[in-house]
């Protein structure tokens, strides 16, 4: 079908890519640009150009990264756009606290590990484990460790650093769980690979959210969220494993079903009182909606660990149903939230 | 202001261009440093139209195409001559510091 386009068509059919509001004020001036750069004047060489020429992989990136900036908008974008746009960035920056809090749990284990805490009591045999050898797992406690700093960089406004250290991160760990995999050493592949694929990988590509016309996060509740979360869910965590009841606690995509689950409920005040008129606010609801989703994949799609173990399937399925009625609670809100505010005023005509 | 937007306004400083006009005055006044991808050229022009610093001046045909040329407003041009002056000083203060010629004469 392409053979039938032109260069024209083919330029047209890139743009489409683009929100449409952004289509009807700048479509025909980026053809017209496009085609400039190709045509010459000389109209055998322009009709050979139209018919062949395909539009440059810099071309399209550079229209795929507009999109991206366009769908996951700054404040001058429409408001469905702009509330994606937070509530995409909110949920990164969630999941990010995650992962740097997890790093925290680490060094506090590791601390407490070497006993470079002299006054702290042993660890407990039900934490100490035997420790593996090899420099693997040096390099994976520093991969946990850094999540830490990519935290701290995406709330400060350091967008590229944190979006280059956490790619380096997770390209890490898919080295260390494709060796880990092919050696057979994975105990539960499904459920380690939809960690991956949801809370390492998707995080760092959705961080194209943060790009130079996204408002700035709110550093100081983010910064307090660290030790916050940190001492709400890790040490909880710690000190249930270190009584030795782990029996008593949800794997990890449980866990996460539940810390989301909570969160939707300690929303549901304001996401259900809130005015319609301030509908545009709710991209906590969003966020919240996007991190239900991203927890339940990860529940759903890591059952298939537990396929030998009718009572994991059951806890499991629990887990689901309190995940579908917190988040029904909020998701009201959060398709208020995207409402599409009237498209902005077609682009003045020259005067 | 980002690089792209100053000299994206800096092309449009001595009179009106299109689009694809801006892309090759950019890269000229960057001595080729810049090149402005096409998406990228839209993203910066849609958000100095928005910030009022850009507005259209007219439309030609070419080809059965219109080629819409912009100019710069009056706040555009107040707004790029506080760069160009934040710049220069800077760039005055850096002659200075590195000990080259003509740093305190132009200070």
């Amino acid at each position: 079908m392409s053979g039938d386009l032109d260069l024209e068509q083919r330029y047209r059919r890139v743009l489409r890519l683009l929100p449409g509001y952004y289509r009807d004020k700048w479509e025909e001036d980026m053809v017209a640009a496009f085609l400039d750069s190709w045509l010459t004047g000389d109209p055998d060489e322009d009709s050979v150009t139209m018919e062949y020429d395909r539009p440059t992989r810099q071309e399209i990136a550079s229209v795929v990264a507009l999109a991206a900036r366009l769908y996951l908008g700054g404040a001058a974008t429409p408001r469905r756009y702009f509330a994606w746009g937070q509530a995409v960035r909110l949920a990164v920056l969630a999941v990010v606290l995650v992962h740097a809090t997890q790093g925290l749990a680490l060094l506090t284990l590791l601390t407490w590990r070497r006993h470079l805490a002299g006054w702290f009591p042993a660890l407990p045999a039900s934490l100490a484990g035997p420790v593996p050898g090899g420099a693997w797992p040096t390099v994976m406690n520093a991969v946990d460790c850094v999540w830490i700093v990519i935290f701290v960089a995406l709330v400060l406004g350091h967008h590229r650093m944190a979006r280059v250290v956490a790619a380096l991160a997770i390209a890490v760990d898919l080295v260390f769980l494709l060796q880990a995999q092919l050696a057979g050493l994975l105990l539960r592949p499904l459920g380690t690979w939809s960690s991956w694929f949801l809370l390492d990988l998707a995080p760092v590509l959705a961080m194209a959210a943060f790009h130079r016309d996204a408002p700035p996060a709110a550093r100081r509740p983010w910064l307090l969220a660290l030790p916050g979360y940190y001492l709400l869910v890790p040490v909880p965590v710690l000190v249930i494993q270190a009584t030795g009841n782990q029996a008593w606690l949800p794997d990890s995509a449980g866990l996460g079903c539940l810390v989301v689950s909570l969160a939707c409920l300690a929303h549901a005040p304001r996401a259900l009182s809130r005015p319609r008129q301030a509908a545009g606010s709710g991209t906590w609801s969003l966020a919240l909606t996007l991190l239900a989703a991203v927890a339940g994949a990860w529940r759903i799609v890591s059952l298939g660990s537990y396929l030998h173990d009718p009572h994991l399937i059951n806890v499991s399925l629990a887990e689901l149903l309190i995940l579908l009625a917190a988040v029904a609670m909020v998701i009201p809100d959060a398709a208020r939230a995207q409402t599409a505010a009237p498209a902005p005023p077609p682009h003045p005509h020259p005067g | 202001m980002t690089g792209q937007a100053f000299f994206v306004l800096t092309a449009l400083a001595d009179g009106p261009r299109h689009g694809y006009g801006i892309v090759g005055e950019v890269a000229e006044l960057s001595q080729g440093r810049v090149q402005l991808k096409i998406g990228g050229l839209y993203g910066v022009l849609d958000r100095l139209a928005a910030e009022g610093l850009i507005e259209p001046d007219r439309e030609e045909a070419r080809d059965g195409r219109l080629r819409r040329y912009y100019r710069l407003t009056r706040d555009g041009r107040g707004a790029l001559a506080a760069e160009a002056e934040l710049r220069a000083a800077t760039a005055r203060v850096v002659r200075v510091r590195l000990g080259l010629a003509g740093g305190e004469a132009a200070g």
